[in-house]
């Protein structure tokens, strides 16, 4: 029996495809991830305009910089389930032995850096150094003077390293300059997308015009570079529509989601420097606002989780496989993405 | 009350799909907690329910993947949403 509210094609007609199957089951073998986020230290060696970490009240945590309380958090961590752990605020590489216990109790995980310092190989998680435009324009809003020359000199030919471009509406168009020297330097480069903290009213809070360019861009530069940039045509979509994450698929971060039966809204919380943490307050990055929230991170996992709603044919299901299996190779160490299935830019199911 | 039949048979998917082993239709409980006793996780539920709507015809929202927390309770959705004739 099919009715007019199931789709025309059975998920069985859709993996049916060899191309699609094996995608599907590539990806499928690493649903078992559940991540929570630490921040692992209240400071940080550069002050960024926009900076997530210093907005809220996540800033003036205690840090408890010792490694038993570490080292018994992880366990706990471990113990309830957590299989990846996401280091970020406000500068993990200044507390390196606080991120080797981590990644020693869970071996998988990725590291928000701004690369200004190396992390020692042994710590063996992928690490997302943070790009903001050329150096002139990291000057002016990062107060960091040559900070692309001194992330590829730490982190050339580190497989662990993901240069993680953040489109403003001031840089798009140094964004080529940038994949061409990430890409002259043989490094992986992912986009994200300025997401502004509650209450920013500075100018780097993207309008529908730098929204439009910016995808003009990335599929440009998808295009020129698809041995450097790690990304699909629909996270292209997905991360430039008019409407943030939030509206276009349900948020299901605690913070925006009550339930706490399944998925990120029982799994996932957000732990400050002084290894507490607040359900209403528990994404990826707090304190962003959700209307305007496009960041890479929360499109990992809030477009993921609704795979259910992308299974209606096949190209649209082979653009969310795209999205997936890019998000892997952006955050998992040692997982290879394949080539993307879909070319077209294929619209958001219907947010129900 | 839900069909026999129904429970059988989406206890045969969940056992298919999730590679659960030294267990049966006939001996798996079916009123054990999915997430808690089983250790599903939403991913796992979602494939399910791509299988399900397969078989029955039926959508099942995303909303209401917390309330399907047993096979039991899923084969009652499932019946009602076919008595519904959706």
């Amino acid at each position: 029996m099919v009715t007019e509210q199931t789709p025309a094609y059975k998920f069985s007609e859709i993996i049916a495809e060899p191309a699609i199957r094996e995608r599907w089951e590539k990806v499928r073998r690493w649903f078992f991830l559940r991540e929570s986020t630490y921040d692992m230290t209240n400071r940080c060696n550069i002050r960024c305009e926009g900076c997530y970490y210093f907005t809220g009240e996540k800033q003036f945590a205690e840090e408890n910089s010792d490694p038993d309380a570490w080292g018994r958090l992880m366990a706990a961590e471990k113990e309830r389930g957590i299989t990846f752990a996401v280091l970020a605020g406000a500068e993990p590489s200044l507390v390196p032995e606080l991120c080797a216990i981590c990644h020693r109790i869970i071996p998988l995980g990725a590291i928000a850096s701004n690369g200004l310092k190396v992390l020692p190989r042994s710590i063996d998680y992928q690490i997302h150094i943070s790009v903001w435009g050329n150096d002139r324009t990291s000057q002016a809003i990062r107060k960091a003077p040559d900070m692309l020359q001194r992330q590829i000199a730490n982190y050339r030919d580190d497989p662990r390293a993901i240069f993680v471009y953040t489109f403003t509406p001031d840089n798009i168009d140094e964004a080529r300059e940038i994949t061409e020297t990430v890409a002259d330097h043989r490094c992986k480069l992912t986009f994200n997308m300025f997401s502004a903290p509650i209450g920013y009213q500075g100018q780097l809070r993207h309008t529908s015009q730098s929204l439009a360019r910016t995808r003009t861009m990335m599929a440009e530069l998808l295009r020129d570079f698809p041995e450097t940039v790690l990304f699909s045509p629909y996270s292209i979509v997905a991360h430039t529509d008019s409407h943030g994450l939030h509206a276009l698929f349900s948020c299901s971060y605690p913070r925006q989601n009550p339930s706490t039966a399944i998925g990120l809204g029982r799994s996932f919380r957000q732990y400050r420097t002084n290894l507490q943490w607040d359900r209403s307050a528990a994404c990826c990055v707090p304190d962003t606002d959700c209307d305007d929230c496009r960041h890479y991170a929360a499109g990992s996992a809030v477009v993921t989780a609704r795979m259910y709603r992308h299974a209606t044919d096949p190209q649209t299901f082979a653009a969310w496989l795209d999205y997936v299996d890019t998000y892997l190779a952006v955050w998992v160490r040692g997982y290879a993405k394949g080539e993307n299935l879909c070319s077209s830019l294929v619209n958001p199911p219907a947010n129900h | 009350m839900s069909n026999q039949q129904t429970i059988k048979r989406i206890t045969e998917i969940i056992i298919n799909e999730l590679k659960l082993e030294d267990v049966t239709a006939e001996t798996f409980n079916v009123d054990l907690d999915l997430v808690d006793e089983v250790g599903i996780d939403s991913m796992d539920l979602a494939t399910i329910a791509l299988v399900l709507r397969d078989e029955y015809g039926i959508r099942i929202d995303e909303d209401d993947y917390p309330k399907l927390t047993t096979v039991r309770i899923i084969a009652a959705y499932i019946d009602d949403k076919i008595n519904q004739g959706e």
